[in-house]
C-alpha cells in the first residue's frame, strides 16, 4: 500500500483519481482521471462550477469522502506515501494534523454551542494531546495570528461576523501546523470588502506559516489574487491547468474563456455578469460521449461530440481541448 | 447574552404563562355558571344537600352571587383561587377540592415521575442511537416499534398488562396502589408499593419511550448532517468523540424541550392509566368526580392541569435559553 | 417550505394528482395505512350487512364473557352480546366522531388562521393570542372538564342524524379544541402567500378579501391542511377513546372507548377475558396508526424537508 518513492518533490500528487458516487443502486462518476502535484508552500485554484467535481477532488485529498463515494482507480501520495483516502479510519491521523479544511460559510461549519476558543483548542487537545491550559494557550495564540483579539474567545459562533467567523475557522485550521490547507469556497458568504481581508489573511499566513494552499472557488477573482497556479474543472475532468499568469494573458480551453468573460471588470465597461449559456452539467446527466462541454462549446467540431479530448501539455500549461491536438493545430488557431 | 434581552425574554415568557393560567381559569368561572342550577346551591353540595333557604342565601351573600357577574364575581371567583380556595366537593361533602387535589397529589407524582425518568433514559438512548447509525436494523425495526407504541393508548397496554401479568401469571398486582390490610414493616410496604407501581409505570413508561425514540432520533438524525459534524471528522475526531462532543449536546436541544413539555402533560397523561388500576391519584379522583358530576373537584383537577403544562412551558422554554446559546 | 405550497397546479389537476398518488404509494407505510383504512371504512359503512344490527342486553345471543368460538368469533362481553358485532359497529361510532370532529378542527383552524395572517394586525394578535391557549392546552384536558358540563346543559335524550346527541357533544368539543395547530400553519403559509404578485394581481381586478381568501389562498393551502388533517384525525381518535374511557362516551351506540371503559368496569382484565379488551384496542390502535403513517407520508411527499413525524 505504502509508495515510498521519492522521485518527485511534490508536497501532494493526484494521480489519474477517478471517483464514482452511489445513487439509489447507480453509480455516477463525480471525477474522472485527475492528476496534479502541489508542492510545499504552494497556492492552487480548483475552478469550476457546482458539479465540476471540485468539491469531490478537494474531499478525496483531505480524507472525507462520503461513505457513498468508492475510488475506482487512481491514488493521492503525500511526501510520496499513498494516501488510504477510501478508508475513514486509517485516514483519521492525517486529517487536520497534515491537512485541515477551511470550510464555507462558517456559521454552520461551527459548532454553535461550543465557545469558540473551545472549538479552536480541540484538536489541539485530541490530536497533539496537549493538556486543557496549553490548548487554550494555544487557541489564544491563534486567534490574534487571525486578527482576532484573545478575549473574544469565550464568543458563540452566532455572536461573530461572517468575517469573524471565517477568522476563527482558519485559526481553528491551523492548530495542528498542517502542511496543507484546502479552502473550501472560504469567501463565497462574505461581502467583498471581507472578502479582500480574508485572502489577504489567507496570503499572509501561507508565506509566514509555508502553508500549501488549495483554493476551492467557483469565482476566478479570487484565485487571481490568492494562487500561483489553476486548475478549471469541468463535469468531472481538469479541462486546463496553468499558472494564474498564463491563464489570465492567454486562456487555452473555450470554457476557460467564457469563465474570464464572464467575470464582471469595470475598467471595460462590463458591469454585469455575462453567464455562461446552457445548463451547467450534473452528476445525472452528463454528455454520454465525448468532451462534456461540447453542447455548450462556442467552437465546437465534429469530433468533440464523439471523442473525449486526451489532456496535453503545452509548456508550462495542460489544455484539454481538441482545439490544440497536434493534427488539428492550424485549425485551433483561427479559434484561438 | 445581553442582560436587557434576557430579561425581556423571561419577561415575555412569564406573561405568557400568566394570561393562560387566567383563561383557565375564566373557563372554569364561564362553566360554573353554565351549569343548569343555582350556583348558590351548588356550592352547597350540587343540590343533593338539603339547606335551608338561609344558608343559600348565605352562601349567595358569602360567594357575591347577589352582585353582578361581571366584573365582580369574577373578580371574587379570580381572587379565591389565587388564594388556594377552591370551593368545596359535590361528592366528598364539605371537603375542600384543594384538600382533596393535595392528598391525592403525592401518589400520581410518584407514578409519572418513577414512569418519566424509566422513559426518558431508554427512550433518549434508543432514539439517539437510532438517528446515529440512521438506516440500521435498529433504527428501521425500532421507528415502526416507536410509531406503534406512540399511536396505542396507554391505558389500554395497561388492561394488556394486567390480563397477562395479573390475571393469567398472578406475578404482579393489577388493582391499587397497596395491599389491602397494610403490612407492618416498612421495607415491606415499601417493597408492596414497588410491586404495585410496577405495571401501571410499565404502560404509561411504553408510549412515552416510544415518543421520546420518535424524537431523539429525528434530532439526531439532523444534527448528523450538519456543516459542523463534517467539521468535526475533518478534524479527524473518532466516532465517538464526534458523538459525544458534537452531536448529542445539539440533538439534546430538542428533546430536552419535549421532556419539559411532556413533564407537563404527564399528570393528564396518567388520568386514564390510573384509572384502569384504581390508582389512588389525581385520575382516580377524576374518574370519581366524572362518574358523580363532581364540578368543583373536575374544574379543581383542571386548574391543576393548565397550571403544570403552562409551569412545563415556561421550563421548556427557559430550558432552551440555557442550552442553546442562540437564544439566550 | 413555503415554496412546496406553490407547486399545486390548477392546470393538470388530473396529472397532478396521479403523480402525488404514486409518490405517496412509494411510501410502504402510507401503503399499509390506506389499505388498513380502507378497511375498517368499508366496515364502518355497512355494520348491519356484516353482523345484523347492534345487539344489547336484550337481543344478546351468547354466555357471559364466552371466549372466542366459531358461534362468537370475537367472544362475549359481560352480559353476553357478541363482540365482533360490538366492534364493527363500534367503527361506525368512533370514526365518525374522529371524522367529523377533524372536519370542524380543521374549518375552525384554517379560518382563524387565514383571518390572522390575511388581516395581520390586531386580528393577527387576538387570534393568535386565542389559538396560543388552544395550542398549549391538549384537546383531551380541555374536553375532559368542557365535555361534562355541556352534557348536563344539553341533556342525553334524543337524537341527531341517527346519533345521540352525546356523541355530537363530544365530537364538537375535540373539534372546537384541536385546530391549534392547524391555525398556526395555515396563518403563516398565508402570510407568506400574501405577498406573492398573484395575489396583487386579484386585488387590482376588484376581487373582494373573502373571495382572494377562498379562491386565492384557499387552494394552496390544500397541501397543508391535508397533511396535518390527517394527523389530526389520529389525535381525535385518541382523544375520544381516552373521553369515553373515562364514561363520557353513550352506552347505547357504544364507540372503541366506550367499550374498553365497559370491559373495564365488567372487570374483564381480572377475568382475563383478553378478547373483549383486545378487540376494540387493537382497532383503535390500527386506525390511529394508519392515520399517523398516512399524515407522515403525505408531509413526506408534499414537503420533503419538514417532517412532523419522523
Amino acid at each position: 500500500m505504502i509508495n515510498t518513492s521519492k522521485r518527485s518533490a511534490a508536497l501532494l500528487e493526484v494521480d489519474g483519481l477517478s471517483v464514482t458516487y452511489g445513487l439509489m443502486g447507480a453509480s455516477s462518476r463525480a471525477i474522472e482521471n485527475v492528476s496534479f502535484a502541489l508542492g510545499a508552500g504552494e497556492a492552487v485554484g480548483l475552478v469550476g462550477e457546482s458539479g465540476s467535481g471540485k468539491t469531490t477532488t478537494a474531499m478525496a485529498i483531505a480524507g472525507l469522502l462520503s461513505p457513498n463515494a468508492r475510488v475506482s482507480s487512481g491514488e493521492v501520495r503525500y511526501r510520496g506515501n499513498v494516501l488510504p483516502i477510501d478508508d475513514d479510519a486509517a485516514m483519521r491521523p492525517h486529517r487536520w494534523s497534515e491537512t485541515s479544511v477551511v470550510f464555507q460559510g462558517a456559521m454552520n461549519a461551527l459548532n454553535p454551542v461550543h465557545r469558540i476558543i473551545t472549538q479552536i483548542a480541540e484538536p489541539c487537545m485530541l490530536k497533539l494531546g496537549m493538556p486543557r491550559g496549553e490548548a487554550s494557550a494555544r487557541a489564544r495564540e491563534l486567534l490574534e495570528l487571525v486578527g482576532i483579539p484573545a478575549d473574544r474567545g469565550t464568543a458563540y459562533p452566532h455572536e461573530l461576523s461572517g468575517g469573524m467567523r471565517q477568522r476563527v475557522m482558519i485559526a481553528m485550521a491551523l492548530a495542528c501546523r498542517p502542511s496543507i490547507v484546502i479552502g473550501d469556497e472560504p469567501t463565497t458568504a462574505l461581502d467583498v470588502i471581507t472578502q479582500a481581508q480574508i485572502l489577504k489573511l489567507l496570503g499572509k499566513l501561507r508565506s509566514q506559516l509555508r502553508l500549501a494552499l488549495i483554493l476551492i472557488t467557483h469565482d476566478l477573482s479570487v484565485v487571481a489574487e490568492a494562487c500561483d497556479r489553476v486548475l478549471i474543472m469541468y463535469s468531472g475532468r481538469i479541462v486546463e491547468e496553468g499558472t494564474v499568469a498564463e491563464i489570465f494573458a492567454q486562456p487555452k480551453h473555450p470554457y476557460t474563456r467564457l469563465l474570464i468573460d464572464s467575470i464582471p471588470n469595470p475598467a471595460n465597461g462590463k458591469k454585469m455578469i455575462r453567464p455562461i449559456p446552457g445548463d451547467p452539467p450534473n452528476l445525472m446527466n452528463r454528455p454520454s460521449s465525448g468532451c462534456a462541454f461540447h453542447p455548450r462549446c462556442p467552437s465546437v467540431m465534429a469530433v468533440c461530440p464523439t471523442e473525449v479530448p486526451s489532456i496535453d501539455q503545452f509548456g508550462q500549461e495542460r489544455v484539454a481541448c481538441h482545439l490544440y491536438r497536434s493534427s488539428q493545430e492550424d485549425r485551433g488557431a483561427s479559434h484561438a | 447574552m445581553n442582560g436587557g434581552g434576557t430579561s425581556r425574554h423571561i419577561g415575555r415568557i412569564l406573561i405568557r404563562a400568566i394570561v393562560t393560567l387566567l383563561m383557565v381559569a375564566i373557563l372554569n368561572f364561564i362553566l360554573f355558571r353554565v351549569i343548569p342550577g343555582d350556583p348558590a346551591k351548588l356550592l352547597l353540595g350540587g343540590g343533593r344537600v338539603s339547606a335551608t333557604a338561609e344558608q343559600i342565601e348565605a352562601q349567595r351573600q358569602n360567594w357575591g352571587l347577589d352582585r353582578p357577574l361581571l366584573p365582580d364575581q369574577l373578580v371574587d371567583y379570580l381572587s379565591a383561587t389565587v388564594r388556594g380556595d377552591l370551593g368545596y366537593s359535590f361528592k366528598f361533602r364539605g371537603r375542600h377540592v384543594a384538600d382533596l387535589i393535595l392528598e391525592r397529589l403525592p401518589a400520581t407524582i410518584v407514578l409519572v415521575a418513577v414512569a418519566q425518568l424509566i422513559a426518558i433514559v431508554v427512550g433518549v438512548m434508543l432514539g439517539m442511537y437510532a438517528g446515529w447509525r440512521r438506516g440500521g436494523a435498529l433504527d428501521n425495526g425500532g421507528t415502526v416499534a416507536s410509531l406503534l407504541l406512540f399511536s396505542t393508548p396507554s391505558f389500554w397496554v395497561g388492561m394488556i398488562l394486567v390480563v397477562v401479568f395479573s390475571t393469567k401469571f398472578g406475578w404482579l398486582p393489577g388493582y391499587g396502589a397497596y395491599s389491602p390490610g397494610g403490612t407492618i414493616s416498612s421495607i415491606d410496604s415499601i417493597l408492596d408499593h414497588l410491586r404495585h407501581l410496577a405495571l401501571p409505570v410499565t404502560a404509561l413508561a411504553l408510549g412515552l419511550i416510544g415518543q421520546y425514540v420518535l424524537v431523539a432520533r429525528a434530532a439526531m438524525s439532523d444534527v448528523v448532517t450538519e456543516d459542523y459534524m463534517v467539521t468535526a471528522r475533518a478534524k479527524g475526531l473518532t466516532n465517538r468523540q464526534m458523538l459525544m462532543r458534537h452531536a448529542f449536546r445539539n440533538a439534546m436541544l430538542p428533546v430536552v424541550t419535549l421532556i419539559a413539555l411532556n413533564l407537563g402533560y404527564a399528570v393528564a397523561g396518567a388520568i386514564t392509566v390510573e384509572a384502569v388500576f384504581a390508582w389512588p391519584g389525581i385520575g382516580g379522583l377524576t374518574v370519581e368526580a366524572l362518574n358523580a358530576r363532581d364540578y368543583p373537584v373536575l374544574q379543581g383537577v383542571f386548574l391543576l392541569l393548565g397550571a403544570s403544562i403552562v409551569v412545563s412551558n415556561m421550563t421548556a422554554d427557559l430550558a432552551y435559553g440555557l442550552l442553546d446559546p442562540r437564544v439566550r | 417550505m413555503s415554496e412546496s405550497t406553490t407547486r399545486y397546479s390548477p392546470l393538470g389537476p388530473a396529472r397532478a394528482v396521479k403523480g402525488f398518488l404514486q409518490q405517496l404509494l412509494s411510501h410502504g407505510g402510507a401503503k399499509v395505512g390506506l389499505v388498513c383504512l380502507v378497511f375498517f371504512l368499508g366496515v364502518a359503512v355497512m355494520p348491519n350487512v356484516l353482523v345484523g344490527p347492534l345487539q344489547t342486553a336484550v337481543n344478546a345471543t351468547g354466555d357471559f364473557l364466552a371466549p372466542p368460538s366459531s358461534q362468537h368469533l370475537l367472544g362475549t362481553d359481560e352480559v353476553g352480546r357478541d363482540v365482533l358485532n360490538l366492534v364493527v359497529h363500534g367503527a361506525r361510532i368512533s370514526l365518525t366522531i374522529a371524522l367529523l370532529a377533524t372536519l370542524i378542527s380543521l374549518f375552525v383552524g384554517t379560518s382563524i388562521g387565514m383571518i390572522a395572517g390575511y388581516y395581520g394586525g390586531s386580528v393577527d394578535v387576538w387570534l393568535m393570542r386565542l389559538a396560543d391557549f388552544f395550542f398549549v392546552m391538549p384537546s383531551f384536558v380541555l374536553a375532559l372538564v368542557i365535555t361534562p358540563v355541556v352534557l348536563e346543559v344539553m341533556g342525553r335524550g334524543g337524537d341527531i342524524l341517527g346519533f345521540r346527541p352525546s356523541l355530537f357533544v363530544i365530537l364538537v368539543v375535540i373539534g372546537m379544541t384541536s385546530w391549534a395547530f392547524v391555525a398556526r400553519i395555515v396563518r403563516s403559509q398565508t402570510l407568506s402567500l400574501k405577498e406573492r404578485t398573484f395575489i396583487d394581481r386579484a386585488r387590482v381586478v376588484g376581487s373582494s378579501n373573502f373571495s382572494i381568501m377562498v379562491r386565492h389562498i384557499l387552494p394552496n393551502l390544500v397541501p397543508q391542511i391535508a397533511a396535518n388533517g390527517a394527523l389530526v384525525v389520529a389525535s381525535a381518535i385518541y382523544v375520544e377513546t381516552s373521553l369515553s374511557f373515562l364514561g363520557l362516551g353513550d352506552p347505547l351506540q357504544p364507540s372503541w372507548g366506550t367499550l374498553l371503559s365497559l370491559a373495564q368496569r365488567a372487570g374483564a382484565a381480572s377475568a382475563g377475558a383478553w378478547w373483549y379488551l383486545g378487540a376494540p384496542g387493537v382497532c383503535v390502535l390500527s386506525v390511529s396508526l394508519s392515520f399517523v403513517l398516512i399524515g407522515n407520508a403525505l408531509d413526506d411527499t408534499f414537503n420533503p424537508r419538514r417532517r412532523v413525524i419522523p
